[in-house]
């Protein structure tokens, strides 16, 4: 790893957020590097989907400063976010329910990163290299909500990465898979990152986090009580406190 | 003298106004259906309360829990045997099945009751009376009044009573609802047979001050989903605020900008305060 | 692929050959189905393929209307002036009133343009220029043909639009505002931008519609130029046959017209009255429309038809 200072893909400054009275968000600062893969795990409730809201553009900051690649985002709409390169999966799947699997991808493609393809055959094509590469391409003509639970996750993930992002938000894409298909999900993302790709990765999924990641921060009642390498964190007593409450002596 | 004399018209005609669109703020805040025939169920109750009154002699107002009634078993079997069954498609199919019902009552009712003007006219109806300086007719005052007394009703039943929590559990948590053992068929039908009633009774109200013709109800259902969406779903008190709004609005349109405004100023209000209501407020609906 | 091309222009042809061949009268019903037809296939731009139902598209009808008056009855322009004012007007309107309306999401933006055309029917009526509440006259010209032929034409342009649309990045842009604005949003559509480019295709084939109209019938006044039931005339038709297809409007602007013109000539007010029901039960029985019934018939039969309600019902 090099100690040279390079610019972030994305760093965040005092990221706050409420909702009605809630701190949902409360002055986060965090920074990803260009090729990092970043764990960020919490309790429920705990503001992790809020963050990749703030993050993605789904929802604007009501504090702080967002930036990506050196560039202020935080008044960006979301469109314009992804054509600068950031991708997101949603914890609630959100296909396209009345296209196919390969429809469902190709919109990826068409507005992605730098505005997209604007060939739909070329578009097209790169959804069909996305559905082999996450190992859907036998179902590409089905229609997206006849897919089960597994290859949901697995077309959010086309999905975003149909955009060609630069920083790939995942909201716990592994929720509800068998210890096989958990593993196939992360060797997946083992070759995005070897792609150049960034990843901010939510879960739950504890073996998937250590196996993946290079750092975590940990967030409870929307603050960052924790931050750095896997063991350390993992480990940290205030982390172990949020997760399983205080012992009681 | 004008100002004060237009003001009072205005707020009677508001209350009103506020008593039609409870019926629909209802339905559409906890059935999530924007009813197209609305307007309908008000010019059916309208036509209620007027045969009561040439053929039965019942007062008006005598008549309003009558007509409140029927429409009530109306409302309840078209949701529990029509709209229940389409409930769960696209927002725009709920538009299209109540605007078609909408067609079918109105000409249902031109049918039946022919297109002919039919005037509600008590012994008072020209009763005024006056106070510094301003004619208040008896029967817009009875109206007001009437209006405001139901509004009311509707926010203690709402609030107040099993079967206001079951209505307001089920509009914010259908499944929770369910786990609770609430019956949803049951709820929503009786959610919109309610809506309805309070229609009837606003249309009944509406025809002793204005006249009862199959085609009132365009207008009507118009007004009332402006009135909604400027008074918001949550509050019945709301919708009344809204109400005497628009009626203010209304009488001071008529003399200021003329009567073809009229329409367009409900229009304009709703257009404006849609877009000017943070985009944000509207996901969560 | 080529057959149906064939298949097609062949339609197209007949269509076109009707005036030799019919009398005063069916020509007349033709360019009445034909403007209506157009109606629907423009609505389906944004209401079907972007899933923003407008209701108040009769205000762009009735701006194409009185662009096309003014020009013609108060300035001697010709024929084809009147249209590209009307056009102007109806697509600057669309713009306007578009970018703010359209940050709306689907129900709530259908209220939104309830009130339009009536708004703009009022603004009217107060316009010395468009004649007031009296209304303009415009030339007078016999030529049945003319019109038909234009009102023809216009709905192939109409439907040639849609059906790029249908194969275009544009078209997959607002397919995934319908299916799920959200995600469409941070996969890097542009939403705004596309719904109102949609909204102001819809107002440009809906203007030239009412321009058209306008020439042929003479006479216009602002309650005939906005008229409100072409509102819901035109959604019905579209979603009737199949909202987000490229047929579907046309289908459902044939069927539905020939449906109640055989209604209306037997029953008259209980015609009105059982187009009410069709609606009704249409809604309940093909929630998708007809293009999609006549699909799902092929796939599962009558099942089709069950198989809707248990999807939908509470």
């Amino acid at each position: 790893m090099s100690d040279a200072p390079v610019t972030p893909i994305l760093e965040a400054r005092g990221l706050t957020r409420r909702f009605h009275g809630l701190q949902a968000v409360s002055a986060v600062s965090f920074a990803i590097g260009h090729n990092e893969i970043l764990g960020l795990i919490g309790p429920n409730g705990a503001g992790k989907t809020t963050l990749i809201n703030l993050i993605s553009g789904t929802l604007f900051a009501d504090g702080g400063e967002l930036f990506f690649a050196g560039n202020p985002i935080d008044r960006l709409p979301p469109a314009r976010r992804a054509h600068l390169g950031i991708g997101r999966t949603f914890q609630v799947m959100k296909p396209f329910p009345h296209l196919s699997v390969i429809e469902n991808v190709t919109v990826g493609a068409l507005f992605g990163f730098g505005g997209g393809e604007h060939s739909m055959r070329i578009a097209r094509e790169r959804a069909r290299d996305v559905l082999d590469f996450t190992g859907l391409l036998h179902r590409k003509d089905q229609y997206a909500d006849q897919l089960g639970g597994p290859d949901r996750k697995r077309l959010e993930l086309a999905k975003a990465l149909a955009l060609r992002p630069k920083l790939l938000l995942l909201d716990e894409v592994m929720a509800g898979l068998t210890l096989s298909e958990v593993d196939e999900v992360i060797t997946i993302i083992k070759k995005i990152r070897q792609s150049g790709v960034a990843i901010l990765v939510i879960e739950h999924v504890m073996r998937a986090i250590r196996s993946l990641s290079d750092r975590i921060i940990v967030l409870h009642h929307g603050e960052k009580i924790a931050e750095g390498l896997s063991d350390a964190v993992l480990t940290d007593p205030r982390v172990v406190e949020a997760y399983l409450g205080k012992r009681r002596a | 003298m004008l100002f004060a004399q237009l003001l009072v018209n205005g707020v009677l005609l508001g209350g009103l106004y506020g008593l039609m669109a409870l019926g629909m703020a209802l339905v559409w805040g906890v059935l999530n259906i924007v009813n197209l025939a609305h307007g309908a169920f008000i010019m059916l109750g309208a036509y209620c309360v007027y045969f009561l009154f040439t053929i039965a002699g019942v007062d008006p107002f005598a008549a309003l829990p009558l007509a409140m009634l029927v429409m009530f078993g109306v409302g309840y079997l078209l949701q529990r045997f029509v709209l229940n069954l389409i409930i769960r498609s696209a927002p725009l199919n709920t538009l299209l099945i109540t605007f078609g019902l909408n067609v079918t009552l109105t000409y249902l009712a031109q049918l039946a009751f022919s297109a002919d003007f039919r005037i509600i006219n008590p012994s008072y109806a020209g009763a005024n009376v006056t106070l510094l300086g301003v004619t208040i007719p008896l029967v817009r005052l009875g109206a007001f009044i009437t209006a405001l007394i139901l509004a009311t009703a509707l926010w203690v039943v709402l609030e107040r009573t099993r079967l206001g929590r079951a209505i307001r559990a089920t509009a914010q948590n259908l499944t929770a609802a369910r786990l609770y053992g609430v019956d949803p068929a049951h709820l929503y039908a009786v959610t919109f047979g309610l809506g309805a009633a309070l229609a009837g009774a606003a249309g009944g109200l509406y025809g002793v001050v204005s006249q009862v013709t199959p085609y009132i109800g365009a207008t009507l259902t118009a007004k009332s989903f402006v009135i909604s969406i400027m008074g918001g779903l949550d509050n019945p008190l709301n919708i009344v605020a809204g109400g005497l709004v628009i009626g203010i609005a209304e009488a001071l349109a008529a003399i200021y900008l003329g009567p073809t405004f009229v329409d367009a100023i409900s229009f304009g209000l709703l257009v404006l305060i849609l877009v000017a209501r943070p985009a944000r407020s509207w996901r969560l609906k | 692929m080529m057959r149906r091309w064939a298949l097609l222009a062949l339609g197209v042809t007949l269509l076109a050959a009707l005036p030799l061949v019919g009398d005063e009268l069916i020509i007349q019903y033709g360019i009445d189905l034909l403007l209506l037809a157009t109606l629907a296939q423009s609505w389906n731009i944004l209401g079907g393929f972007a899933g923003y139902p407008s209701f108040g598209n009769s205000a762009f009808y009735g701006l194409g209307t009185y662009g096309t008056a003014i020009a013609m009855a108060q300035f001697h322009l010709p024929f084809s002036v009147g249209l590209a004012l009307g056009v102007v007007l109806a697509v600057a309107c669309a713009i306007l009133i578009g970018v703010p309306i359209l940050r709306l999401r689907g129900q709530y933006f259908a209220i939104a343009t309830l009130g339009l055309a009536a708004t703009l029917a009022a603004l009217i009526s107060n316009v010395d220029i468009a004649g007031r509440n009296i209304g303009l006259i415009l030339p007078l010209t016999h030529n049945e043909t003319m019109f038909y032929e234009d009102a023809l034409a216009l709905l192939v342009a109409c439907t040639l639009t849609v059906w790029w649309i249908s194969r275009s990045r544009f078209g997959m842009g607002l397919i995934a505002i319908r299916e799920d604005e959200d995600a469409a949003q941070v996969m890097g559509v542009n939403t705004t931008f596309y719904k109102v480019l949609a909204l102001a295709l819809s107002a440009f084939f809906t203007a030239i519609a009412g321009g058209i109209h306008a020439y042929w019938i003479t006479f216009i006044d602002p309650a005939s130029a906005f008229d409100p039931t072409l509102n819901v005339r035109m959604v019905i038709m579209a979603v009737f046959g199949g909202p987000g297809t490229v047929f579907g409007p046309l289908v459902g602007s044939f069927l539905l017209t020939a449906v109640y013109e055989v209604l209306a000539a037997s029953l008259s007010t209980a015609a009105a009255l059982l187009f009410g029901l069709v609606i009704v039960l249409a809604v309940i029985f093909m929630p998708r429309g007809l293009w999609n019934l006549a699909l799902g018939l092929r796939r599962v039969g009558w099942r089709y038809f069950m198989q809707n309600i248990q999807q939908h019902k509470l």
